[in-house]
């Protein structure tokens, strides 16, 4: 199941496998990472922060989805309608958190066991109160043509989206009284709270902040593939190999190399072979990437120059 | 012999001394009773409900006395069926067959969880990405199988199927029986049993005290000399072989597998049971186990579209107000009182002095 939806427009429409030219082949790549992008992009903001991975995370994109599809079908627009996407969901996460996350702190498998309980009881319960599929939302923009390739416009958004959302977590990170305590905390959480921050607020903002961009990433790709309460299960395992090449040891390395690099793999794997063993080559280059940086690729720069401040 | 009686009755499960083991022995006289006065459709359901246990019991050795998460047991519950289909499918001619079907299983089980655990184990990585890569082993098996339908997609003479599965598996047959009604009923009590005692002295023995090492300080083991990369190799092959066994009996008992036998939801239980029973004992988790499938089969049975919201919602309370499970909380209860009233009977007891 996992990726069979998001059969990139080019290849839907113009049955072009023997030319590969430029445009297309880094449609392709941008599309691919993109898509690992944004789908692992708030799992890897809980996991650096706060060690913790959040296997309701498929759940969380979903209920995304669902918001905005409420949203677009009482005639809000759907830009504006994936910005309340990631305010309801980063909402849900942090009363999430703090009813029932910040007991697991430091009980990683523990925390995992109970995610995954919550994902049982959103996905099963959206069947139940939702029934089996929400309206859709239709793509927005068309196609542009160039030679025998066509490019989905929304898609080439979401490429541009992916970039500016990686730029905001920067500075989020980077220049806002926030971001300094978050790092700090991620540091040496003792010494930050002995500093004066509230380290339990910062987990409880991380975790709202994770939440809700995966409400938003799911609320975007949501155009691109059918609203059902189960369809979190598709963005399982990308987002969950993406995390685990990336690593937790720096969020925005992590998620920008890790989402780059299996788009270099998957990409041809997928265009000869097909959209699953695109995604199995992601599950062996997992495999291999632990075996030889078993903190992912963000471990990199923090062993290429152990010297620096870090 | 004295020496693995003592084993079994080591300490690192519920329940010792002769009034627990005679119990014990109660309770397996009742199961080997029960067919007579069942009708076999009854005694096919509790075979159901029992099935499991030995790939409950491997991840209770590698998660509640080994510390490391799988949430891909099912991954080699699905290879194990499917491969025992297979074989034995094409040797339906063969008086063996079904035996090389049953050999077949438990080795692809165990070679394909030794090779993905080599990657997992020997590169050291941090507790949270082996049930996370496990995951997502299953689910793209689970993918890869819906992907199979059509004729071309066999192996010898059997067809995989894609998403409806494969049918038509045969049954186990030794001699000239075929386990099948009553006679599977007891090969489940019998392997249910025989899973039980050895992981039991397992556990209790030198492999087990280490295992126990390893999940309470990696680098102390390390430094006693223990290779950790190999034992938890060695348990994960161990559980991975058992989810093997699980797999095995359960195509025994529909003579089908599906690939939602290894989906997101069937992953989902194995964990369930084990957290609710109580990770770090076994026989706390066979009986969650046993109780849990019997909850599940009603509700699903009666149409009831809310079974994965209940175990859902079970699995979060559980995590979050008795980490150490129901069953094994209510188990260690009932032993302390007894205990301590045995201590105070016997004030002069041998070194009654506990942490």
């Amino acid at each position: 199941m996992s990726g069979s939806e998001r059969i990139p427009l080019s290849r839907r429409e113009g049955g072009s496998k023997v030319l590969p030219e430029l445009a297309s082949i880094l449609y392709q790549f941008g599309t691919n990472a993109a898509f690992l992008l944004l789908s692992a992009l708030g799992l890897i903001v809980i996991l650096g922060m706060m060690n913790i991975i959040n296997l309701a995370h498929g759940e969380f994109m979903m209920l995304g989805a669902y918001v905005a599809s409420f949203a677009v079908h009482r005639g809000i627009p759907f830009p504006l309608a994936v910005i309340l996407a990631f305010f309801a969901t980063g909402a849900f996460g942090i009363v999430l958190e703090r009813l029932v996350i910040r007991r697991f702190y430091g009980r990683e498998l523990g925390a995992l066991v109970t995610t995954w309980g919550i994902s049982l009881i959103l996905a099963q319960g959206a069947l139940l109160l939702f029934g089996p599929y929400m309206p859709p939302i239709p793509i927005p923009g068309g196609a542009v043509s160039e030679g025998v390739f066509s490019f989905s416009v929304y898609w080439l958004i979401l490429i541009g989206i992916s970039i500016v959302l990686v730029v905001a977590l920067t500075l989020v990170y980077r220049a806002t009284p926030f971001g300094l305590q978050a790092r700090a905390t991620m540091q040496n959480p003792s010494i930050a709270r002995s500093l004066g921050i509230r380290t339990g607020r910062v987990y409880m903002l991380t975790f709202g902040l994770g939440a809700g961009l995966a409400g938003l990433s799911g609320a975007l790709l949501a155009p691109a593939t059918s609203i059902a309460p189960f369809m979190g299960q598709q963005f399982v395992a990308p987002a969950f190999i993406t995390v685990v090449v990336g690593g937790g040891a720096n969020v925005i390395a992590g998620a920008v190399g890790s989402s780059t690099f299996l788009s270099l793999i998957e990409t041809p794997v997928s265009l000869t072979l097909g959209t699953f063993y695109g995604t199995m080559a992601l599950l062996v280059m997992a495999l291999l990437i632990i075996r030889v940086l078993p903190a992912g690729i963000s471990s990199l720069g923090a062993r290429l120059r152990p010297a620096v401040a870090r | 012999m004295m020496r693995m009686l003592q084993l079994l009755n080591g300490p690192h499960d519920l329940g010792r001394g002769r009034g627990f083991w005679s119990g014990m022995v109660l309770l397996a006289a009742a199961f080997l009773a029960y067919p007579t006065i069942a009708s076999s459709f009854s005694a096919t359901n509790v075979a159901y409900y029992l099935l499991n246990i030995p790939m409950a019991l491997g991840l209770s050795l590698l998660w509640g006395y080994g510390g490391v998460l799988s949430f891909g047991q099912v991954a080699f519950y699905g290879i194990a069926g499917y491969t025992y289909g297979i074989v034995a499918g094409n040797l339906q001619d063969f008086a063996w067959g079904t035996e090389a079907g049953v050999l077949a299983a438990l080795l692809a089980a165990g070679l394909s969880a030794a090779a993905f655990g080599y990657f997992l184990f020997y590169g050291r990585v941090a507790a949270w990405i082996v049930p996370i890569l496990t995951l997502v082993l299953a689910l793209l098996l689970a993918t890869f199988l819906g992907l199979t339908a059509g004729y071309q997609w066999r192996v010898g003479d059997i067809q995989l199927g894609g998403y409806n599965g494969m049918t038509g598996i045969p049954a186990l047959q030794i001699g000239g029986l075929t386990f099948q009604d009553y006679a599977f009923f007891y090969l489940v009590v019998a392997i249910v049993a025989i899973c039980y005692v050895a992981l039991r002295i397992w556990v209790n023995a030198h492999r087990g005290q280490v295992l126990m090492a390893i999940r309470e300080d990696v680098l102390r083991t390390e430094l006693l000399g223990y290779d950790v990369r190999l034992e938890q190799l060695r348990v994960f092959v161990i559980a991975s072989v058992l989810a093997g066994v699980s797999g095995l009996l359960y195509v025994q008992w529909g003579n089908y597998i599906t690939p939602s036998a290894m989906g997101l939801q069937q992953a989902a239980l194995p964990v369930i049971w084990v957290a609710v029973g109580g990770r770090d004992s076994l026989l706390a988790v066979a009986i969650a186990t046993f109780l849990l499938n019997q909850l599940t089969y009603i509700l699903s049975s009666g149409g009831n579209q809310s079974a994965l919201v209940i175990v859902g919602a079970l699995l979060v309370a559980v995590m979050m107000f008795a980490p150490e499970g129901i069953i094994a909380g209510l188990g260690r209860l009932h032993w302390l009182h007894w205990l301590r009233a045995r201590r105070r009977a016997v004030p002069s007891g041998p070194a009654s002095s506990g942490k």
